[in-house]
C-alpha cells in the first residue's frame, strides 16, 4: 500500500485554512455569546462538571478507545497501571510536573515488562 | 490565615515580574509539549507537510489532536472534504471549553476573545480553569500570557520535528501518555467530593459507549454534555433535599495543606 499523500502545498495550505476555520468557531461563539450577557445561575452550576466530565472521557479516549477503529481496547495494561500510578501521585504530591514525569516513566518502563 | 508570615515556599516573590510567575505556571505544560510537538512534527512531515505548513498548521489549530489526525487522513488519502468534517467534530467540544471559562472573562473586549479563542486548546485551558477557580489574582490576561507560552512551545516542538524528520524514531504511545497524565492530574485536582467521584465513574463509561457508537470524538462531546448534567442535576437534587449527605463531603488530598494552589472556594 502506497502511504505517500500526493497533495502539493497549495492543497495542504486550504486544509489549514479550512480547519482552522472549523476550530475558530466553536471556541469563540460561545465565548463572545456568554460574556456579553448576564449568565443564569444554573448555567455557571452545570459547567463546574464540564471539565471532570471532559477530561475524564479524554483519558478513556486515550486508554480505551482505538484511535482509527474507536473499538474497545481493554489490553493497554501499561497505560492502565501507570495511569493509576499518577492518579496517587497527584493526590499526594498536588504537583503537575511530578505527575507527569512519573507518568512517563511509568509507562516507559512498564511498557518494557508487559508487550 | 496568617497572611503576614513570610513563607517563601508558598508564596510568590511579589516582585517576580509577570512573565516569569505565568511561565512558572505554563512550564510543566510547555516541558510536555515538547516530545508530543516532535513527534508531530515528524508525522507531519511524513505525511507532505513542509515545514514552513507544519509551523502555520501548529499555530492556526493548534491542537494536538487535531494534527495528528490531519497526518493520519493524509497518509490514508482521505478526501479534503471528510478531513474538514473530522476536524469540525473533533473541534467541537472547545464550544464546551470557552462557554465554561466565559465566566471568568467578562468584561473582556472583542479583540481579547479574539485572541484568547484562537489559541486556547484542551491543555492550557485544564491549566487556566484550574488557576481561575483557585486563584482570585489571575486574570484574562495571565490566562493569555499562558496560552501563548504554550502555542510557542508547540509550535517550535512542531517545526524542529519536522526538519528531523525521519531521522529520528519516536514511541507515539509513550509520548502520548504525558498527555494523559496531564488529564488525570487535573481530574485529581478536580475531585472535591464523593459525588465528583462518582460523576468521573458515569463520564467514563459514557465516553467510552458514545465514542464506540459515533465512532468519532463527537461521542467526547455528547458524553461531557450528558454528565456534566447529571452531575448538575444529582448536586441540585442533593443540595436541596439533603443537604448532609455524606455524598458532597469534602475530600482532601494530604498534600492539600501545603499545596501550591491556595485554594478559596466556598
Amino acid at each position: 500500500m502506497s502511504a505517500v499523500n500526493t497533495w502539493n502545498s497549495t492543497q495542504h495550505f486550504w486544509l489549514i485554512i479550512l480547519g482552522f476555520c472549523v476550530a475558530f468557531v466553536p471556541r469563540f461563539i460561545p465565548l463572545m455569546l456568554f460574556t456579553k450577557r448576564a449568565i443564569p445561575e444554573w448555567f455557571n452550576e452545570w459547567m463546574k462538571f464540564v471539565p471532570v466530565s471532559l477530561f475524564t472521557a479524554l483519558v478513556v479516549k486515550d486508554i480505551f478507545i482505538d484511535s482509527a477503529s474507536y473499538a474497545l481496547i481493554l489490553n493497554h495494561f501499561s497505560e492502565m497501571l501507570a495511569a493509576v500510578v499518577v492518579v496517587i501521585i497527584a493526590y499526594r504530591t498536588r504537583s503537575m510536573a511530578i505527575s507527569v514525569i512519573t507518568g512517563l516513566i511509568a509507562v516507559f518502563l512498564l511498557s518494557m515488562f508487559i508487550a | 490565615m496568617n497572611k503576614r508570615r513570610p513563607n517563601p515556599k508558598q508564596v510568590a516573590d511579589p516582585n517576580e515580574p509577570l512573565w516569569r510567575s505565568t511561565l512558572r505556571v505554563a512550564m510543566p505544560l510547555n516541558l510536555s509539549y515538547i516530545p508530543i510537538g516532535l513527534a508531530c512534527g515528524i508525522l507531519l512531515h511524513a505525511a507532505g507537510f513542509n515545514t514552513l505548513l507544519t509551523g502555520l498548521v501548529s499555530i492556526l489549530i493548534f491542537s494536538g489532536g487535531a494534527q495528528f489526525l490531519i497526518a493520519t487522513m493524509l497518509t490514508i488519502n482521505s478526501p479534503l472534504l471528510s478531513i474538514v468534517l473530522m476536524l469540525f467534530f473533533l473541534e467541537l467540544r472547545y464550544a464546551l471549553l470557552s462557554s465554561s471559562l466565559s465566566p471568568y472573562l467578562k468584561g473582556e473586549s472583542n479583540h481579547f476573545l479574539f485572541m484568547f479563542a484562537v489559541s486556547l486548546n484542551d491543555e492550557n485551558y485544564a491549566i487556566n480553569y484550574l488557576k481561575f477557580a483557585t486563584d482570585k489574582k489571575w486574570t484574562g490576561k495571565e490566562a493569555l500570557m499562558v496560552e501563548h507560552y504554550s502555542l510557542l512551545f508547540w509550535a517550535v516542538s512542531n517545526v524542529v520535528g519536522s526538519l528531523i524528520g525521519s531521522t529520528l524514531k519516536i514511541d507515539l504511545g509513550i509520548v502520548n501518555f504525558a498527555l494523559t497524565a496531564l488529564f488525570l492530574y487535573m481530574i485529581v485536582m478536580q475531585i472535591k467530593n464523593r459525588l465528583t467521584v462518582v460523576i468521573c465513574l458515569i463520564s467514563g463509561v459514557l465516553a467510552a459507549v458514545c465514542m464506540m457508537l459515533t465512532k468519532s470524538t463527537l461521542g467526547l462531546v455528547i458524553s461531557t454534555i450528558i454528565a456534566s448534567l447529571i452531575g448538575f442535576y444529582l448536586e441540585t437534587t442533593l443540595r436541596k433535599h439533603l443537604p448532609d449527605s455524606h455524598w458532597l463531603w469534602k475530600l482532601r488530598g494530604p498534600g492539600a495543606k501545603k499545596s501550591v494552589v491556595e485554594n478559596t472556594d466556598e
